[in-house]
């Protein structure tokens, strides 16, 4: 015998660990519809009869006692199929006597025929559906009633089978509901800890345990999620992401560590828990002539330890982004290129012979980019920059400017609020030494934001 | 490395002219019309301009005009896509590079059309845009008088090192000569640019060649930037924010004052300089076009005026004969004598013999054809037989088609039935006069509603929901409501004009608003030239196979004086012609629409009652509600019929006034005695241009051809300074002659708000005869009429739904699909069945109207393929003067057979017409003996349209005769079908390959276990298959709770007091919001027994928007107006039906 329970206000979560409760045998055949063999559990809940009553009675309950908190349907019948129907269709309780499928069945619209119950693909079952319609076949009953060998031979086996589904006759074994398997480790303290060194030997504890069920598994994870429960009742979230899947408790301990003292929760913490997404282990062979790069593990280490000193807005690789925008990059979390990401000679040397008269290939100078900008003082009586004079904590730059080219003007991103538009200079100066009087020149790139007028030295040419 | 710097000189300014500039022609690569481009020269005082679009000429008519009414000079040019000469020259990544050339004289102008014309006719019309390209050779052969610039960043001295660079340039000098290339310099404010820019002023002074200074402009003004971008995106299928370094990296390609770049070239003066130099050399403008139009041969001995003096006569003899009312000869030979002298001043023989030999090849080949438009105010042309009406009968006005003043070249509209046969007079032009010898011209599609919004608004990353709610804003009914502001209209839509995206896209989409967006073809316009026609413009290939068209649309080619002859397909053509033939096979009678009786009781009789659903012009809501008013009683009532219904005399407030004087309920009056002979006919209103032109001339004294100029000064295209300058000459004739105050007032006010509006009565007469065709038809030959109607839709007003149901209304047999004997098209029976196609046994036929038996076979007359011979039914003129000669009377036959109509299987939705032919064919080698047959002989039949005609039906009169051509297989269907469900139950069984398995296997009865359909299943089945059904009306099967509602039926209404409250129900079959109609919607309400006319005043439409335009039934309350028999219900409650039917759409929003 098996029961449907159809519910339309609950999670597919709680439907199912609902339905745990009455039978180990479950099948979740939607977030909204789970199926039950309920075959021998009479000595635990009575008739069938009984069980589908308390089913119904269960699910009323409040969500903390077990229940669902709300009105479901359930359909006891001999095969599955029959139940999902009934329960899907009428609402309550329904009981379907093994031979009465059709009775209790029969008048259901042909549109509530479960096609995907018996793996028909839509577009065939559409087609079929479509048939019958111009059949002026409108009920399971009337779809029953068609002559099987006439059926076979006009809509094919889809057709038989479809007939079948429709009549309640049909058989299979339940797809059974798999318990998810968690990576998670949690400890609750008795005593509130406020230090990292104690709470050091909970994160081993609970990255061992975790390391351990992964290895079980062989599986490894990029994503380790640390809540700790704090003091004041408040909750301290940290997510590691780390750029390849590891298993290995003290890089992981190591990690978190460095992570805790660069994000150190507000008050002494009273539980702890670890979460980690479980993914497939990285497998990397290295050929024999490739020089070796940095452990992925030892480089996530040293990177951690690096941005614990320097910060995380100020780490990682640039990228260019595709845009006129001066100096737009973006930081992206550095990473050891495998050999294929490098460009191929080739591919180069095909780079240079189309793109050239630009100033790349030609004789380029270096240019150093002060970050942030100087903010500078400059005077242009024509347009034409003649005099500089801008200085910060660690550079000064006065003098007359002796040669200049520009303006290279830029001005984009006019549909956005940060639309930016601006002039830029290649400027000569020249400095007076303030010892011997002497005069150097150099060469810098100043710009003015036309918005505001403002001056800024952007960089110096080497 | 520093580049150099542009010194802060004192400078001397010297003037500069822009050499390089994109228009929107350029197709999504430039952000300005030429006119813009234009008024930037003129705010910059530049003398001259030139303009290279993309690839063409495009908008080069629109500058030079534009040019030219401001004193610029406009030089034309264009950037050719030209392949690399990779022999020479070796570029492994970039193909073809972009060329800029100057037209230096008119042999550089033919060279370059030429070229464009290689290069675009090569590939098909959606080719690839990298398709496009001029090779080396013939680059080679057609260089003379073009000047080349070495080009921006796309150019070919911008991609490549050093070597290459002086290899393209010695290149260029082999090709174009070294006094022919100018060495291009741009600055845009950006570093890469400048290092070219240095790179070319080197090779400059290597090779000796001038230095030239452009902005390569691409907009004229520096907002227009973001409309660049905008296009940008388009074009390459990105969003802003993903485009990157595609967009511009900065607003510099606006077009700059002569100063400016005077500045920014201060560092080499001498570009700037030879921008002045070039200019001078630059001879040629489209002044110089070389346009002739193509000389008629003629036989030895005669020329072209003489020959057409011969064919006019012939003409004219034939149809001034006297007879009929018609004119005799001597008395029209006057004003053909006027018309042929002025033809021959203007040299205008060759136009109008091309135009009759294009009449004549359709006369051959038996296509009817018929001039419409301002042609029919001319003599010659109704003696040539180019259009029907006489206009000397009709008293049309000559200079409204052609005067000396006017210079510019007449034109000639031609109505063809639309679709093949139209096509077969489009073929022979081309095979005429060569394929580089005729094209048709162009249809520019501009960016507006819908498209402007939904392309801004996807460039601008909306999501979908976002852009359907913008695109939705763009109304698609024709009246605006005033209060409808752009900020209601967003607010409405929930978009909030204060979100700098939502006011960023509101901006942008009023900058693209008539940007052109891509070049179409025009509906039927055709330039013909003397030689070859790719010299004068480039052609390109339409999307239709064999067809070319030229760069230019037909304004533009109006406006450069190449004459277009106008072949346009009338639906109404083809149903007049396909008439013909179903009367001819099923009737045994042969029409002439050229003689039919033009006092047909029936014609009039019907349009009296606005009995018209089907009538060509005089169908619509407003032209029925009109006709009862107006009660047409001769021809002459029907060119006004025609003509009172328009924009003119509706915003004129002509429409009441003459209705009301028709109706003697005003006095006709006129206000001056000088009017009595213009208006007189009109009854004192004018309603006609010829009328306007008319009182110029009678009241002011003003010639043909001036009357025809203040026409056009006051008509669409209408200049403040033209008109002033006009008022001033009218109101000094109208004072000579006395005529002051007020009544000058009056008349100056008529002319100028008439003349904008204003319908040609010589146009409306030529639709008023395939009006009054279409009519006779109808009410003499229903069966015929309305298959030839069915087999031509789409067309009209009404659904084929409503056509069907207004000829069952009439009497006429419906029959529906039957695979057994419907064509693919409808077809005409006798209504017991037994004859088919129209083959009547014993020869005799029966006209059908109104249900009844009208006439017997005819003898046949020849036909003619151009509709009707003289036709001049002009009230003042004495009895209908020219009226046809009638068609011998046919004297009812009652024993003669009823015709049915066979509905096509091209009804059957889902039907390809190559399954349909097949039944067709096969059926008439060997009648079908089951479905199995069917199934067998034709294997081009799909199971699912196999369905599908089994399903309307199409299948249940195969009867089973004879084995199957398989007869090994044993047969199962051993009886007839019946029903459809019998049908529907064997499709599936023969569309499916049993296989060995079902081979043996019989069914017990040989039937179906199907119930059979109901009616209303039946319907539904025959809506969802064909669209329409021929069974009951839809509102039928309601009918009992429509009288529980207390709702009336169509026919009911009519006989009702003005002003009683009624309830209607039925299903809304045409909605409208018209721009004259103030707001108001019209509905037309359908059911079993009519049609009843609704009217939904502004407020109540606002308040039931969604009701009334979602809904297909509708129950209205409301009060009942009959006016003058013109019976409507003004709303007052709307409510929806919840019927249901698988309905096919209204006809919305005309």
């Amino acid at each position: 015998m098996f029961a449907c329970i159809y519910s339309p206000n609950s999670t597919a979560a709680s439907l199912v660990e609902f339905a745990y409760a009455f039978s180990p045998m479950v099948e979740e055949l939607s977030s909204d519809t789970i199926v039950l063999d309920v075959t021998g559990c009479e000595l635990l809940f009575g008739s069938a009869y009984e069980l589908a009553n308390e089913i119904s009675r269960c699910a009323k309950k409040p969500s903390p006692a077990g229940g669902l908190d709300t009105k479901i349907s359930v359909a006891l019948a001999a095969n599955p199929d029959a139940a999902i129907h009934a329960a899907k269709n009428f609402e309550g309780i329904t009981f379907i006597s093994p031979g009465e499928e059709l009775t209790c069945l029969g008048d259901l619209p042909l549109r509530a025929l479960q096609y995907s119950l018996i793996h028909v693909d839509e577009k065939q079952a559409i087609e079929i559906f479509e048939t019958l319609r111009l059949w002026g076949i409108n009920s399971f009953r009337d779809f029953v009633t068609l002559p099987v060998a006439a059926m076979a031979e006009r809509l094919g086996q889809n057709g038989v089978r479809l007939q079948q589904l429709a009549s309640g006759k049909t058989e299979r074994h339940l797809n059974l509901k798999q318990p998810a398997r968690e990576f998670q480790a949690a400890l609750e303290l008795e005593h509130a800890v406020a230090e990292l060194e104690p709470l050091s030997f909970i994160f081993a504890r609970l990255l061992n345990q975790l390391c351990a069920a992964l290895n079980a598994y062989a599986l490894a994870t990029n994503e380790l999620l640390v809540q700790m429960t704090l003091d004041d009742q408040t909750t301290h979230e940290r997510k590691l992401t780390l750029p390849y899947a590891m298993r290995d408790h003290r890089t992981f301990l190591k990690l978190l560590l460095l992570d805790t003292e660069m994000h150190p929760p507000a008050t002494a913490v009273m539980a702890v828990s670890i979460n980690c997404e479980p993914v497939k282990p990285r497998l990397l062979q290295n050929g024999l002539f490739i020089p070796l790069a940095p452990e992925p593990e030892k480089l996530e280490l040293t990177l951690a330890r690096i941005t614990k000193l320097v910060g995380e807005a100020n780490i990682g690789s640039p990228v260019l982004i595709d845009t006129h925008r001066p100096d737009a990059f973006l930081l992206k979390h550095f990473t050891v290129k495998a050999k294929h990401d490098f460009p191929t000679r080739r591919r180069r040397k095909a780079n240079q012979q189309s793109a050239i008269p630009t100033s790349r290939d030609r004789q380029c100078l270096g240019f150093r980019m002060f970050r942030p900008a100087l903010r500078a003082m400059v005077q242009a009586p024509q347009g034409i920059p003649q005099q500089v004079s801008a200085w910060d904590k660690y550079r000064s730059i006065h003098g007359k400017i002796t040669n200049v080219a520009g303006p290279w003007r830029t001005t984009g991103d006019w549909w956005r609020e940060d639309r930016w538009t601006r002039d830029e200079w290649d400027i000569e100066v020249e400095i007076r030494n303030g010892f011997d009087d002497a005069r150097t020149r150099a060469l810098y790139r100043i710009y003015r934001e036309l918005a505001g007028g403002t001056w800024f030295v952007e960089g110096s040419y080497d | 490395m520093l580049l150099p710097a542009a010194p802060a000189l004192e400078l001397v300014m010297i003037p500069y002219i822009e050499l390089h500039a994109r228009s929107a022609f350029s197709f999504l690569e430039g952000a300005s019309v030429p006119e813009e481009l234009i008024a930037r020269c003129v705010e910059f005082d530049m003398p001259a301009m030139a303009l290279l679009d993309r690839n063409g000429v495009y908008g080069a008519p629109r500058f030079h005009l534009s040019a030219k009414k401001n004193g610029v000079k406009a030089h034309i040019g264009a950037e050719i896509n030209v392949q690399s000469p990779s022999s020479k020259v070796q570029r492994p990544l970039i193909n073809s590079f972009s060329l800029p050339v100057l037209v230096r004289n008119r042999t550089g102008y033919q060279n370059l059309c030429r070229l464009i014309t290689k290069m675009k006719l090569r590939v098909a019309k959606h080719a690839e845009p990298g398709a496009h390209v001029v090779t080396v050779s013939e680059l080679q052969s057609h260089a003379e008088g073009l000047i080349c610039l070495t080009g921006g960043s796309d150019g070919p001295v911008s991609f490549i090192n050093a070597d290459s660079a002086k290899q393209s340039t010695e290149w260029l000098i082999e090709i174009f000569g070294k006094e022919n290339v100018y060495a291009e310099l741009q600055r845009h404010f950006n570093r890469d640019e400048e290092a070219r820019n240095q790179a070319v002023i080197s090779l400059a002074k290597q090779y000796g060649l001038s230095l030239l200074a452009t902005n390569g402009v691409n907009h004229a003004t520096p907002l227009q930037r973001e409309v660049s971008d905008v296009f940008t995106c388009i074009r390459n299928h990105v969003r802003l924010e993903t485009a990157g370094r595609l967009l511009a990296q900065n607003s510099e390609r606006h077009q700059k004052s002569g100063k400016a770049m005077c500045e920014l070239f201060a560092d080499v003066p001498d570009a700037t300089a030879n921008t002045l130099e070039l200019s001078s050399r630059l001879e040629f403008t489209l002044e110089d076009l070389g346009y002739e139009f193509p000389k008629y041969s003629v036989p030895a001995g005669e020329s072209m005026s003489s020959f057409l003096r011969k064919r006019t006569e012939e003409g004219a003899r034939a149809r001034y004969s006297g007879t009929n009312g018609a004119p005799t000869y001597e008395a029209a030979r006057p004003q053909l004598e006027r018309e042929l002298a002025l033809i021959e001043k203007l040299q205008l023989e060759g136009y109008f013999l091309i135009v009759w030999d294009i009449v004549q090849f359709c006369r051959r080949e038996g296509i009817l054809i018929q001039g419409r438009g301002s042609a029919a105010n001319s003599a010659v042309c109704y003696a040539l037989g180019i259009t029907a009406v006489d206009p000397i009968g009709m008293q049309l006005l000559f200079e409204r088609f052609l005067s000396e003043e006017r210079g510019e070249w007449p034109d000639i509209d031609l109505d063809l039935p639309s679709g093949d046969q139209r096509e077969k007079a489009i073929q022979y032009v081309y095979q005429r006069y060569g394929k580089l010898g005729a094209a048709m011209t162009a249809n520019v599609i501009t960016y507006r509603g819908r498209s402007a919004a939904r392309e801004v608004g996807k460039a601008l990353d909306f999501d979908d929901e976002t852009l359907s709610r913008l695109a939705g804003l763009v109304h698609t009914w024709e009246w605006k409501d005033p209060k409808d502001s752009s900020e209601r209209q967003f607010r409405d839509a929930g978009l909030d004009l204060c979100n700098p995206r939502i006011r960023k896209f509101f901006q942008l989409y009023q900058l693209v608003q008539d940007l052109p967006r891509h070049l179409g073809q025009h509906s039927g316009g055709m330039v013909i030239c003397q030689g070859q026609l790719d010299s004068v413009v480039p052609l390109e290939p339409a999307a239709m196979p064999d067809r070319v068209v030229v760069q230019w649309d037909k304004e533009d080619c109006a406006d450069m004086g190449l004459i277009k002859v106008d072949l346009l397909g009338l639906g109404m053509m083809a149903v007049l012609e396909d008439s013909i033939e179903l009367i001819r096979e099923a009737y045994k009678e042969e029409v002439d629409l050229a003689h039919l009786p033009q006092d047909d009781p029936a014609v009039y009789g019907a349009l009296q009652k606005a009995d018209t659903i089907g009538m060509f012009q005089v169908e619509s809501r407003a032209q029925m509600s009109c006709l009862p008013r107006l009660r047409p009683q001769k021809f002459y009532d029907i060119v006004v019929q025609v003509a009172i219904i328009r924009p003119g005399p509706i915003v004129g407030n002509m429409v009441h006034p003459y209705l009301k004087r028709r109706q003697g309920r005003e006095p006709v009056t006129y206000a001056h005695p000088l009017l009595e002979p213009v208006l007189g006919r009109t009854l004192g209103v004018p309603l006609f241009q010829e009328q306007l032109l008319k009182i110029a001339m009678i009241c002011a004294d003003f010639s043909g051809g001036e009357a025809e100029e203040l026409r056009r000064a006051f008509g669409f295209k209408r200049s403040e300074a033209r008109m002033k300058q006009i008022e001033v000459k009218l109101r000094r004739g109208l004072l000579r002659k006395g005529i002051v105050g007020k009544t000058q007032e009056e008349i100056v006010q008529a002319i100028s708000s008439f003349a904008l509006y204003g319908f040609p009565e010589s146009h409306a007469a030529s639709f008023a005869l395939i009006a009054y065709a279409s009519a006779y038809l109808k009410c003499n030959y229903l069966a015929a009429f309305t298959a030839a109607i069915l087999n031509n839709q789409p067309m009209g007003f009404y659904q084929p739904f409503t056509l069907i149901k207004d000829a069952q209304r009439h009497g006429l047999k419906m029959l529906p699909v039957d695979v057994m004997k419907s064509d693919w098209l409808c077809t005409i029976e006798s209504e017991n069945g037994e004859e088919g196609k129209g083959r009547h046994g014993d020869g005799e036929t029966g006209r059908q109207g109104d249900g009844a038996i009208k006439g017997s076979p005819c003898p046949p007359v020849p036909a003619s393929p151009c509709l009707p011979v003289p036709v001049s039914p002009c009230p003042p003129v004495p009895a209908s003067p020219c009226l046809p000669v009638p068609v011998s009377p046919c004297p009812p036959v009652s024993a003669s057979p009823r015709l049915a109509l066979r509905l096509g299987l091209k009804y059957v939705k889902g039907l390809s017409e190559q399954s349909g032919q097949a039944i067709v064919k096969a059926r008439r080698c060997q009648s079908f003996t089951g479905i199995d047959d069917l199934h067998n002989r034709i294997p081009e039949l799909r199971k699912d349209e196999l369905r599908k005609l089994a399903a309307v039906g199409a299948l249940n009169f195969i009867q089973t005769l004879a084995p199957t051509s398989k007869p090994e297989r044993p047969r199962k269907d051993h009886r007839s079908s019946t029903n459809r469900r019998d049908a529907l139950w064997q499709v599936e069984r023969v569309a499916r390959d049993g296989g060995e398995l079902y081979e043996q296997l019989f069914e017990n009865d040989g039937g179906s276990p199907l119930m059979p359909m109901t009616l209303p299943e039946r319907m539904n089945a025959d809506f969802r298959g064909t669209g329409l059904t021929i069974g009951k009306h839809p509102v039928a099967y309601h009918r009992s709770e429509l009288n529980k509602l207390g709702a009336q039926r169509a026919i009911d209404i009519s006989k009702l007091r003005n002003g009683t409250s009624v309830r209607v129900g039925g299903w809304v079959i045409v909605r409208q919001r018209p721009g004259t109609a103030k707001g108001f919607v019209f509905l037309t309400l359908e059911d079993e027994t009519g049609v009843s006319n609704i009217i939904i005043t502004p407020q109540l439409f606002d308040k039931n928007r969604l009701v009334l335009v979602d809904h297909p039934f509708l129950l209205i309350d409301g009060m009942l107006q009959n006016q003058d028999n013109v019976v409507s219900v003004k709303a007052r409650r709307v409510q929806p039906l919840s019927f249901k039917v698988a309905a096919a759409p209204s006809h919305d929003f005309h």
